[in-house]
């Protein structure tokens, strides 16, 4: 291989895949070795890949990572930081990729909830898990994560159950001797008229350079509701690559929450296929890029049925050196009357060195629809500064106030309200540091 | 060599009043019966040799022309569009068709030709003096005839054709061919700068504002024939000009090539305003033949508080590949893009512009839209970048497209890149169909659903139609209405 990149996943793939939960049945392994063959001959895209455009690899590709790390199970971690106050149902907590039993709760769940470790759920019952598995894709990240993901999350809502207490997934990343990479899945499936409320958080104990993929897959059946919130607060070392992957049957509902605040690389590409009718998909989040960290949020949102909706609202803010990218697809199908989509995307930008990419893109192949974006980059408005300054107001707690306002708008639909608040407070002590940092 | 008339057809009259009104006519898709003087189908360097020889160009030229040739070689087709483009055999079109007769002034141009630009209405000879319009007219590779030549002369504008530019004003033409759009920029313009076989040219000197608008009327009749017309616009200090292109090409069954380079300068507080009404031949109701049109436009706002305004307004070509741009490099210049696509039966436009924000307090403005009919398939594209010098650059974008049907598409895909945060960048994007609701209303007060389309298409567009010059306007008015008959129903 020509970069060092791929020869380490080429060199220590063929160990890995042995030990990893799962192996010896026979399906997997094809489908790991067919994944690994794949990535191997394609290895990373270029930014002259249109869904690379503008995020670039070229510095990632000279690293070298160690695949999964042997000590996951035994590091000290510490867990306080992520602690939610006043939300306290089950959590699954993976370190480095692993899922940590000692840290997680998974005791007493809720009737009409199953919660296990993907690395559990491969032993017990691999075939299970085939069809998610199967999946084909061209994309190298989603091939690395299907060739090397040995743990992760597998969740089931039983058909009309409704969990009350938000389930939390915690990936933490911990510093170790070499620079590790770590690769987990989360399979999701809401039954019919199932309700769950999830939080994904990202955080590191630390600033040591790793690089981690989750891939989830979503499926809500008939009239299912999933209010999904993601506090992504990865360390400063961190490139994280994720894909979250919704399917929606009809009336289901699909509410997702994001705040991409940490790591140095983050991709999150967010696919949501309505496929039945009335399907409806919100999305809302702030990403919020300062010192030299790059941060991208793909929507691929695809009405494929009647009279299905979806909403997104982004707000970025851009400091220092950092980028803020947003790709906001969507795609109406051939027959999907009666469909309501729309994004709306609003960036500051700080400072001189900063940058926003925004590019919101709209494909419709049915004619009875409401269809429409708005995408707008500027900087904080002169006038009400000066007027928040002329109240008494330092000029960096009033750049604060109006930046913490501007992205406030993103929060106000999560549900229910202790999270909120927390995401709130989260967003308040990022976006200071933010504001504060700039250049007048 | 070809001999070949062509038949005009209404086409079947089909079951309902409004499927029947939906046949589109092309009043322009006529072959004109003269001898053409043509090289044989293939590209090499010697058919570039050629090219430049048979218009008795200096080395220089021909030296251009093989680097870009040499370059172009090594370059693949671009596949980003969403367009779905049989591959295209550059092997199998000949790159070079000239009238046999050389006509030297406008009275020994072939009576055929001049009927033709009748037929077309076109202002030419004394229609032209009439309307006011100065026009060079490009007859397949060459051009025939220029009209207005001294009264512009006397107001010190040259405007003539591009190898008589490069025979008479070689220095002028040396200084900017290919400094907007470089030889080797994309694919199309690479294959343009190898074997361009003419264009306008246009120098408005310091100062100066044209006294009249220009136009140029462009059209493809030879079969198996590209055009690979090149035109160039300079604009000196403190001097305007509006430019007017209109484009028809006949009926074939084949399809045709047509790969134009476009190139704008605009020096210190000059304006340039260029219009395009372009109906091609846009092939028939279910794709067969029409106009691969893949065209490179791009002005270079060069000189401070500079201007340059693209409109443009797509009714034909069975594919358009089109993204007129500003490069704002002055303090305080400002691009605009005004387009109106439309999109009927198998026809795909994939069309939009490039704002590139280089200097300070630089502004642009972008209007695009999309009507999308039949099968159509309508995408916007465009970018618009702030550079990190660019303080206090604006950009407003409007993106709207209207779909009428079931089965056509649009789409819109912009880039908005964004590096000063003194910058303000808005863009804003809807879809719509006529509605049943604005239909009825209009029915019920006694305007029948075909003027009811029209009235709403006409609204749709008006923004777009106001930054046209009149003749223009009216022409592209009566070309959708004519495209769209009977869209609804």
């Amino acid at each position: 291989m020509s970069n060092a990149f791929a020869a380490a996943v080429g060199d220590a793939a063929g160990a890995t895949l042995s030990r990893l939960p799962g192996a010896g049945v026979a399906w997997l392994d094809a489908a790991r070795h067919a994944h690994l063959s794949a990535f191997l001959r394609d290895g990373l895209p270029s930014t002259r890949s249109e869904a690379w455009k503008y995020t670039s690899l070229r510095a990632l590709e000279q690293r070298a990572f160690a695949l999964g790390d042997v000590d996951a199970a035994t590091r000290s971690v510490e867990t306080r930081m992520l602690a939610l106050s006043g939300v306290d149902g089950p959590q699954l907590v993976f370190v480095n990729g692993m899922f940590r039993a000692d840290l997680s709760r998974l005791d007493d769940l809720p009737a009409g909830l199953q919660l296990q470790s993907l690395a559990a759920a491969l032993i017990l019952d691999a075939d299970s898990l085939r069809e998610a598995f199967g999946t084909a894709t061209t994309d190298a990240f989603d091939r690395l994560n299907a060739t090397l993901a040995g743990d992760g999350v597998v969740l089931r809502v039983m058909p009309g159950v409704r969990i009350a207490a938000p389930v939390r997934l915690v990936f933490l990343g911990a510093p170790a001797a070499v620079d590790l990479a770590w690769h987990a899945r989360a399979l999701i499936v809401l039954g019919e008229g199932s309700e769950l409320v999830l939080v994904e958080q990202h955080g590191d104990a630390g600033a040591h350079a790793h690089l981690g993929t989750l891939v989830s897959d979503i499926r809500l059946q008939r009239g299912a509701r999933l209010h999904w919130n993601v506090l992504q607060e990865a360390g400063p070392g961190a490139v994280l690559i994720r894909r979250s992957a919704f399917r929606l049957a009809t009336d289901a509902v699909a509410t997702l929450h994001a705040l991409e605040l940490g790591g140095a690389l983050v991709r999150h590409a967010i696919t949501a296929v309505l496929e039945g009718d009335r399907a409806r998909f919100i999305t809302r989040g702030v990403f919020a890029p300062g010192g030299r960290q790059h941060l991208e949020t793909r929507l691929d949102i695809r009405h494929e049925a009647r009279d299905t909706a979806s909403d997104a609202l982004w707000r970025g803010v851009a400091n220092d050196r950092g980028r803020g990218v947003l790709h906001g697809a969507i795609t109406v199908a051939a027959g999907a009357d009666g469909s309501d989509a729309r994004l709306d995307n609003k960036n500051l930008l700080l400072s001189a060195q900063a940058e926003i990419d925004t590019q919101p893109v709209l494909e419709i192949h049915a004619d009875a629809v409401k269809a429409g974006h708005g995408a707008t980059v500027g900087q904080l408005d002169e006038r009400v500064l000066f007027y928040l300054r002329s109240r008494g107001l330092p000029l960096e707690q009033a750049r604060a106030l109006l930046t913490s306002a501007f992205c406030r708008v993103a929060l106000d639909r999560l549900d229910p309200a202790p999270l909120r608040e927390h995401f709130a407070a989260r967003l308040a002590r990022h976006l200071p540091r933010l504001a504060g940092d700039s250049e007048a | 060599m070809t001999r070949e008339m062509l038949r005009v057809g209404p086409g079947t009259a089909n079951r309902d009043v409004l499927g029947a009104a939906l046949e589109r006519r092309y009043s322009a898709g006529f072959v004109t019966d003269i001898e053409t003087d043509s090289l044989p189908p293939g590209l090499d360097e010697e058919v570039v040799r050629a090219i430049s020889a048979r218009k008795g160009e200096p080395a220089w030229m021909t030296d251009w022309r093989l680097a870009a040739y040499r370059h172009w070689r090594t370059m693949t087709s671009p596949d980003w569009a969403k367009l779905d483009i049989a591959p295209i055999d550059f092997q199998a079109i000949s790159y070079y068709a000239a009238p046999r007769q050389g006509p030297k002034s406008l009275a020994e141009v072939d009576p055929k030709l001049l009927e033709t630009y009748e037929k077309l209405g076109v202002p030419l000879h004394e229609r032209a003096r009439l309307a006011g319009v100065a026009v060079d007219a490009v007859f397949d590779s060459v051009s025939v005839g220029t009209t207005f030549r001294k009264e512009l002369a006397e107001a010190g504008v040259i405007f003539c054709s591009m190898s008589e530019a490069i025979r008479e004003y070689p220095e002028l033409v040396r200084q900017y061919l290919g400094s907007v759009v470089p030889a080797g920029d994309n694919f199309f313009a690479a294959l343009n700068s190898a074997v361009f076989s003419d264009g306008s040219f246009v120098f408005i000197p310091r100062g100066v504002r044209c006294p009249m608008e220009l136009s140029t009327y462009f059209r493809i009749n030879a079969g198996h024939t590209g055009q690979f017309e090149r035109t160039l616009i300079i604009a000196e200090d403190d001097s305007q000009v509006s430019y007017l292109e209109g484009c028809t090409a006949p009926m074939r069954d084949e399809n045709q090539l047509h790969a134009a380079v476009v190139e704008l300068v605009a020096l210190a507080r000059a304006s340039i305003k260029y219009s395009t009404v372009q109906n091609w031949y846009p092939g028939d109701e279910n794709g067969v033949g029409g106009i691969y049109n893949f065209v490179t436009k791009r002005g270079d706002c060069r000189g401070d508080d500079s201007r340059i305004s693209w409109t443009q307004v797509e009714t034909g070509s069975a594919i358009t590949w089109k993204y007129p741009s500003c490069v704002l490099r002055g303090d305080r210049s400002s691009g605009e893009f005004h387009s109106v696509a439309l999109t009927h039966h198998r026809q795909q436009a994939d069309t939009g512009t490039k704002m590139i924000h280089i200097g300070r307090d630089t502004k642009s403005k972008i209007i695009s839209k999309g009507i999308s009919a039949g099968r159509g398939q309508n995408s916007y594209r465009g970018l618009v970048k702030i550079e990190r010098t660019a303080a206090g650059a604006r950009n407003h974008t409007q993106c709207d497209s209207l779909l009428i049907g079931k089965r056509c598409g649009a789409h819109t895909f912009p880039y908005i890149e964004v590096r000063n945060p003194g910058a303000i960048v808005e863009h804003e994007a809807t879809t719509s169909k006529i509605s049943d609701d604005q239909l009825f209303y209009c029915r019920s007060r006694g305007i029948s659903e075909e003027d009811a389309v029209s009235m709403i298409v006409d609204g749709f567009c008006r923004q777009v139609f106001r930054e046209l010059p009149m003749e223009f306007a009216i022409e592209a008015k009566k070309l959708l209405e004519v495209s769209l008959e009977g869209a609804i129903g």
